[in-house]
This record gives C-alpha cells, sequence and structure tokens, in this order.
C-alpha cells in the first residue's frame, strides 16, 4: 500500500507504564493484559490518513528498564514522533518523565514531536496523579497531552493521530526538509503532496471514532 | 528433526541422481574422452587421474581412492575427486562417509594454492588451500602424476610458484600485484566459474563399480522424484567426519578470510547475477530459508550487488560437524553412568549433547551436570544429599524477604521497587505456555519468588529484564523451586554481567561479535562500517537472553543444552550470531539495509530461523575461525566465568 509519508514514531516511558499495549490497541484493535514484556524493541505499523493524504506510522517500542536506556538511546535516531508515557496510578512513573524528556531531547532531532500520555485512566479510583498536573507538566515543555486509556481504547487512536497530524502541519509549514531522513519522515510513493491549501492540517481518521 | 531430513534431502536428491546416473551409464559408452556427455554442457576433460586416494586416518583400511579430474568449463577450470563406490573392502566407512570427502567440483577461481608434496618414501601427494582459508584432505597420487597435474593446470590457468616455497603454487594471490593484475585480465572466468558452482556439482554417491559419476546437475525435477521416492536412508554416525574435521584443520595452512579490498572490488563488479544468493538457493540445504519475512512491500528495495562472501556456505559445509544426531535419550544416557551414577566421560557425554541435545524427559537431571550444579563425578547418593542441603540453604535465602513486614517495607524502597518490578515481569513471562497461562498460576508465584529470592542472594546485580527470560525454561525443566534457583544461580554466574547497569558484559559480548565478523566476513564487516552499525545493538536481544525470543521454547531449550556443554567454544553463541549474519548477508547487503531498517529485519526474523542448519554453521564457523577466533574475544567476556569477581559491580536499582 502506498503513503505519501512515513513518519517513525517512537514510545518511551517506565516500565508497565502501557506502551506495548497503546501500540497493539493502536495497530490492532486490542487489548491484551497477557504478552511478553518488550526486550530491546518492538515493531508495528498502521495506516492513517490525514488531510487526505496515506500516511504509514512506523512505531517503535521500546523496553522501558533503566538498564537499557544506552540501548533505548540508539533508538531515537530519526524519529519524527514520540509518545511519552506514564502510568497515572504510579507517581513516580510521572515523577520520572524529566528524565526521559532529557534523553529525548538529547538523542533525538530537535523537531521531534513529542505527545505526552497519561496511560491507564480507566484506573480513575486508582489515580495518583492528577489531569492537570499532567497538563501543567505538558505545558511547561511544549509537548502535546492526553490521558487515554490501552484498555478502553480511549484516546488511543487520537494520541497516534494527533501527533501525526502535527508532524503533518509541520511539513505543511516547511520545518521539515523531508528529503532529510534524519528528521524520521520518509516521502512515499503516494506521490509528494504540495503545499496544501488547508493550512490546519485537519485530521481525519481512517479508523472507527472513539470517545 | 525436521531440520534433519532437510538436510538429508540432498543426500537423497544425490541418490536419486546416482541412480539415474547408474541406469544410463549402461547406455553411455565408456570413452571417457566423450566430454559432451558426461561433463556439463561445454566442458572439457583435461586430466584424469585413477587410483588418487584420501587418508581419512592412519588406518589404511580406512583409505579412499577416487578419480581426480581437470574439466575445463569456458575460461574456467574446475576440479573434481570422486570416490570409486565399493573399492574399499572394509566396512568401517560407509557410502556417506566416502560422500562426505567428495570434491564435487571446485572451481579454481577459488583456490588459493596448492601445496605440493613430494616425499622421498610414499607418495606424492597435493593439498588444494581455498582463497577462504579452507584445506582439502590431502590427495595422494598412487600411480604418480603429480608433476603432470600441475603442468595441465598451468596449460589453462595463471599459476606461480611461491618465493617462500618451492613446493606452493598460488593459483589466486592477491598479494601479488603481477597476478592481481593478471586477474584483472581474466575477467569471464570469474563469472563463469561463480555460474558454475552449483550446477557442477557432482554427485557420487552410489556409483557403480570403479564407474565414478562424472556429470551431476542435480536438477530440481531429480530432487523432487527422489521425495516421492521416499527411500529411507538410515542416519549412521560418522567417525569419519571427526577425523575430516582433524585433518582440515591440520592443512588448514591459510586462515585468511578477507580477500583484497581489490579483489573484492572487482568481484563486485562481476557479480551481477552470480550472487551467493542464487548458488545457496541451489542449494537443497538451504532450502527451509525460504520461507523468510517477507520484506517491506512498500520499501520495493533496489537490490545492489554485494561484496560476496569469503567464506561460502558450501565451502562450511565440508566442515560441518556430525550431522545434528537424535537428543540423548533414557538408555543412552544410563551408559555415560557408573553403578553409583558418577558420569564416566564428561567429555564425551557434552559432545553428544553438543551434537543433538537431550530429551525432554532427562532434562532435568542432565541440566544440573551442563550447569554445574550437580559435579560430573558426584554419585546418586551425594547428589541427594546435596539437593536437601541446597534445599535449606535456599529456604534461609527466601525467608529474608519472606520476613519483610509491610510495615518494614514502607522503610524499604529499594525492596518494594524490586519486588514491583518482579511482579510486574513474571505476569509478562511465556504466560502463552500452558505451564505459565492463566489467573494465580502457582508457577508464576515460583518465578517470582525465585527471582526475588535470587535479587537477595545476589543483591548487588539484583533484579533486570531478561532474568525472567532466562529462569522460564528452568523452571518448566526443573519443576522444582530450589533446584530451579540454584540451577538460575548457575547461569547467571556465567550471565550475570549482561544485566549489569553499565551494560558492560553486553557491550564486551557485541564487541566480540563485531571482531569476529570482521574475521569472518569482511566484506559485511566493512558494509556495517559504513552504514554506521558496529554497535551491533541489533543483536543485543539475541545476546542478552540467548535468542530466548527466537525460537521455540523447546528449541530454545535445545540451544541452551549446546551451549551449555562449552565443546568447542564457551562462546558458541557469538558463532550462532556470525552465522544467522551470514545467512542473511546477501539480503543485509543488496538492500542496502540501514541500522533502523536492519534492526526491524533481525527483530522479525525470529520464529523462521533453523535452529540445526543454523548450529550446523556455527560449528563450522568455529572450527575455521580457531584461534583467530578465540583471540577475538577477551578473556572473562560473558558467558566465560569472570576474570575477577570485581567485575560485578554495585548498582543502583533499576526503577525506571
Amino acid at each position: 500500500m502506498s503513503y505519501a509519508y512515513l513518519f517513525k514514531y517512537i514510545i518511551i516511558g517506565d516500565t508497565g507504564v502501557g506502551k506495548s499495549c497503546l501500540l497493539l490497541q493502536f495497530t490492532d484493535k486490542r487489548f491484551q493484559p497477557v504478552h511478553d514484556l518488550t526486550i530491546g524493541v518492538e515493531f508495528g505499523a498502521r495506516m492513517i490518513t490525514i488531510d487526505n493524504k496515506p500516511i504509514k506510522l512506523q512505531i517503535w517500542d521500546t523496553a522501558g528498564q533503566e538498564s537499557f536506556r544506552s540501548i533505548t538511546r540508539s533508538y531515537y535516531r530519526g524519529a519524527a514522533g514520540a509518545l511519552l508515557v506514564y502510568d497515572i496510578t504510579r507517581r513516580e512513573t510521572f515523577n520520572h518523565l524529566a528524565s526521559w524528556l532529557e534523553d529525548a531531547r538529547q538523542h533525538a532531532n530537535a523537531n521531534m514531536t513529542i505527545m505526552l500520555i497519561g496511560n491507564k485512566c480507566d484506573l480513575a479510583h486508582r489515580r495518583a496523579v492528577s489531569t492537570e498536573e499532567g497538563e501543567q507538566f505538558a505545558k511547561e515543555h511544549g509537548l502535546i497531552f492526553m490521558e487515554a486509556s490501552a484498555k478502553t481504547a480511549q484516546n488511543v487512536e487520537e494520541a497516534f493521530i494527533k501527533t501525526a497530524a502535527t508532524i503533518y502541519k509541520k511539513i505543511q509549514d516547511g520545518v521539515f526538509d523531508v528529503s532529510n531522513e534524519s528528521y524520521g519522515i520518509k516521502v512515499g510513493y503516494g506521490g509528494i503532496p504540495g503545499p496544501s491549501g488547508g493550512r490546519d492540517g485537519g485530521a481525519s481518521q481512517s479508523g472507527g471514532c472513539c470517545s | 528433526m525436521h531440520e534433519t531430513e532437510l538436510h538429508d534431502l540432498s543426500d537423497d536428491a544425490d541418490y536419486a541422481a546416482s541412480q539415474l546416473q547408474g541406469s544410463v551409464s549402461m547406455e553411455r559408452s565408456d570413452s571417457v574422452k566423450t566430454t559432451s556427455s558426461a561433463e556439463p554442457e561445454g566442458a572439457e576433460l583435461v586430466y584424469l587421474k585413477d587410483n588418487v586416494t584420501i587418508h581419512p586416518s592412519q588406518f589404511a583400511s580406512e583409505r579412499i581412492s577416487g578419480r581426480l579430474k581437470l574439466i575445463k568449463q569456458g575460461l574456467s577450470l574446475l576440479l573434481t575427486w570422486i570416490p570409486y563406490k565399493g573399492h574399499n573392502t572394509n566396512a568401517r566407512l560407509s557410502e556417506k562417509d566416502r560422500n562426505l570427502y567428495t570434491i564435487k567440483g571446485i572451481s579454481f577461481s577459488d583456490v588459493r594454492s596448492i601445496r605440493r608434496h613430494t616425499p622421498t618414501l610414499g607418495w606424492q601427494y597435493i593439498i588444494v588451500v581455498m582463497s577462504s582459508g579452507l584445506a582439502y584432505p590431502p590427495l595422494y597420487f598412487y600411480s604418480g602424476g603429480v608433476k603432470e597435474f600441475l603442468a595441465t593446470i598451468k596449460q589453462h590457468i595463471f599459476i606461480v610458484r611461491s618465493a617462500d616455497d618451492a613446493n606452493v603454487f598460488l593459483v589466486n594471490d592477491f598479494e601479488n600485484p603481477l597476478q592481481r593484475t593478471l586477474s584483472s585480465l581474466e575477467l569471464p572466468r570469474a563469472v563463469v566459474a561463480n555460474g558454475l558452482s552449483a550446477s557442477t556439482s557432482v554427485s557420487a554417491s552410489h556409483p557403480a563399480e570403479k564407474q565414478p559419476i562424472d556429470d551431476g546437475s542435480v536438477s530440481g525435477d531429480i530432487a523432487s522424484l527422489s521425495l516421492y521416492n521416499g527411500r529411507p536412508r538410515p542416519k549412521v554416525h560418522d567417525p569419519a567426519r571427526d577425523l575430516s574435521i582433524q585433518v582440515l584443520e591440520k592443512f588448514s595452512l591459510v586462515t585468511r578470510f578477507a580477500r583484497e579490498t581489490t579483489s573484492q572490488l572487482l568481484r563486485e563488479s562481476l557479480n551481477n547475477g552470480y550472487g551467493a544468493n542464487e548458488r545457496r538457493d541451489n542449494s537443497l540445504h538451504h532450502q527451509d530459508y525460504s520461507c523468510k519475512p517477507s520484506p517491506d512491500p512498500e520499501k520495493a528495495p533496489e537490490e545492489v550487488p554485494v561484496v560476496p562472501d569469503p567464506l561460502e556456505f558450501d565451502k562450511l559445509s565440508l566442515v560441518w560437524g556430525k550431522p545434528r544426531q537424535s537428543p540423548l535419550g533414557s538408555e543412552e544416557w544410563a551408559t555415560f553412568l557408573d553403578s553409583e551414577g558418577r558420569v564416566i566421560d564428561s567429555k564425551a557425554l557434552k559432545k553428544r549433547i553438543f551434537y543433538g541435545g537431550v530429551e525432554h524427559r532427562l532434562r532435568r537431571e542432565v541440566w544440573a551436570f551442563l550447569l554445574g550444579y550437580h559435579a560430573f563425578d558426584s554419585t546418586c547418593a551425594e547428589r541427594e544429599y546435596r539437593r536437601s542441603m541446597k534445599k535449606l540453604e535456599y529456604e534461609t535465602i527466601k525467608h529474608q524477604w519472606q520476613s519483610i513486614s509491610a510495615e518494614q517495607a514502607k522503610r524499604f524502597t529499594k525492596f518494594r521497587e524490586r519486588k514491583g518490578l518482579i511482579d510486574k515481569d513474571v505476569v509478562r513471562t511465556d504466560r502463552s505456555l500452558s505451564f505459565y497461562e492463566g489467573d494465580d498460576n502457582p508457577n508464576v508465584n515460583l518465578l517470582r519468588d525465585i527471582l526475588l529470592t535470587y535479587s537477595f542472594y545476589n543483591f548487588d546485580l539484583g533484579y533486570c529484564q531478561g532474568m525472567s527470560d532466562l529462569l522460564s525454561p528452568i523452571l518448566y525443566v526443573t519443576e522444582d523451586e530450589s533446584e530451579s534457583f540454584w540451577c538460575f544461580v548457575a547461569v547467571m554466574e556465567r550471565l550475570g554481567p549482561n544485566f549489569n547497569r553499565d551494560q558492560n558484559g553486553m557491550h564486551s559480548q557485541l564487541f566480540a561479535l563485531c571482531k569476529l565478523v570482521e574475521l569472518l566476513d569482511r566484506p559485511l564487516h566493512n558494509y556495517f562500517k559504513q552504514n554506521d552499525c558496529l554497535n551491533y545493538f541489533f543483536c543485543f536481544r539475541w545476546v542478552l537472553i540467548q535468542f530466548k525470543r527466537e525460537f521455540e521454547y523447546e528449541k530454545v531449550m535445545r540451544l541452551w543444552e549446546v551451549f551449555w556443554t562449552h565443546h568447542l567454544s564457551e562462546h558458541l553463541h557469538l558463532y550462532v550470531c556470525v552465522a544467522i549474519l551470514k545467512r542473511y548477508r546477501n539480503k543485509i547487503m543488496g538492500e542496502q539495509m540501514d541500522f533502523d531498517t536492519l534492526l526491524k529485519f533481525i527483530n522479525e526474523l525470529s520464529g523462521y530461523i533453523d535452529l540445526d542448519a543454523i548450529l550446523r554453521d556455527a560449528e563450522a564457523l568455529c572450527i575455521c575461525a580457531g584461534e583467530n577466533g578465540a583471540a577475538c574475544i577477551p578473556p572473562g567476556t560473558p558467558p566465560s566465568l569472570p576474570v575477577e569477581t570485581s567485575l560485578l559491580f554495585p548498582q543502583q536499582d533499576d526503577v525506571l
């Protein structure tokens, strides 16, 4: 299947925050509570449509444990988008965000779009991090923010697509030199779209709508 | 085993071809000089010598006589040596043994040198050394004719006498500027030789008496025919195979695997359409690789010509050790034990397991030896005693964390964090396996208890992701908490550095791997270098958890027990890495994979790797690399035991 662009995403965050589950929910539309922990990196991919352009997301799902940070750092290279995930029921995963962000800033290209995701928002009764705190952190660091649930699929689609729309808009705005693959964007065989009239880069989802 | 059958298909193909040959030979005139029917199309027989013999051992009864030929095909020259059938009267050597030594048409473009030996007493003989460094066993000329042999070669290709040794004739000496120049003028030769090597594989499984088979081209039709014939061939243990390795090792005069860049570039420019891929695809040994993951559909890779493998698998197969055997079973296992249960010959046992693994029901018993939990020379009674003592010791350590109260845990962050990590990971370890599946599975709880106990046994190392992958098969096999723990301790003795916070164990292995690839496949090394892939992070998962995620569970257990024998090398796993990379080298380089693509490709190989074939390749690579290979691996590189205990640095917990 041809695409106009291919975006490389990387999913980062502490171990057990639900990175692999978010990916699976996005690519396969299912929640699998029983799955093997990620060693190194796993890959997922899905086509989406933005501004009527087919865009392929190639998603790198990384291992979260600190020991593997040096390996994970080598995956940032050429990522256009990052999903930085924490678990709203575990405070420490929120506390570690700064350190993840530092890694991302250091090893990814400066124009990488970062989406902060507070996962497991279905577990409101065990919430340890408020939505406001998440919003505040995102605002301070210039990130897009959403709370999501890989289990219920709430905001999962939106998170991936909104990130893509932001990247797409950056392309339209001429932020990237798309011929330079270090930005994590590949121009596909689907034809290079010229600067479109639609300045908002309106995102239209290819999949079904979620709440 | 499935793979073994696949491997044997090639034998069947040879067999079928030879049967066909047998029936045809009745109609054919015996005029050997009429080459058009006997040799591949356009080939011309330029030299023939009977009674050329190989001495697989010191026993005269095991000598194998055959017919040596030089065949000219286009601009290239080929050498074949086909043993006679039923010539030697001894029963010790099977047809298969003889077949092993058969030289099925080597091209002189792949030959580095020929060494002539003219002892004053005894027969004259020659040794052919390939560019890859492989040497064929000596060929004894019982009826004389070495001089004539060399003279004939000289008529057809350019050879020079070595300045260092008057008995060495250099065929492709790329260090010699003159020859390099000349070689570059003989371009077509290389092309023809490359294109031929598959189709000229000459079969000699069952040639008629004193009538060597001399055309071959085992076509696909014949190969598939043999499938329907379904003629089962007994699998024989062949001691000669070991001897062949010794012989090859002994006479591997040159172990220079990488050619000069000049010759690489030369070949690169020639290799269009004649890549090693094609050759390999023709080889039935490798049919099992047809189901590799499909390439990224939207990538539409443009295949580019790649530098050929200096150590190709058709040559590697020459040093393959014994064919993979069936796993060690109870009856055979009993023969390894004395009346009190001691293992009489641990070396022989390890070797046996290296070649076939262990039947599953024996694993519990045998793994304890392989891992060093029990000493090979211990008696049954001693082991029973040790088991009970070790169980007590385990319970003591386990009690240390079990006695931590909830109140105490509140003030013991490190413990809480560790327990939290382990709790999270054991429920994400092999849960699709019935042994670990379902809610409140007691075996999952055992995984947790053992890992937590281990983190107290080795508090400095603690817990790190990947450990549960290493423990899971051990618990599955032993089905005993204390025994699993101690076996896991033994594994971690060696692999603990994989999990050091600074990753020093991993880095040292990946570094050694880099050196091994440089030694065993220089063009691939250069490719990785150019593409910024020398950190070998794409092999990270392979090494960290010993291919646990690359094979199905049963195969992982098989692989590990082979590793644990430490037969040939403690670092066989690194040779396995090289073997897999070499299998896909042409794809990797041909599709110009960058780091990201390569990482994804390697990840997706999971489940598609043929274990038995890879083990044989790894074994052959290990033998070929010899001391040079060992020199690539610094002392103390895991899974070697640490040189000094300080290698295990205390580390902070991994809680991020």
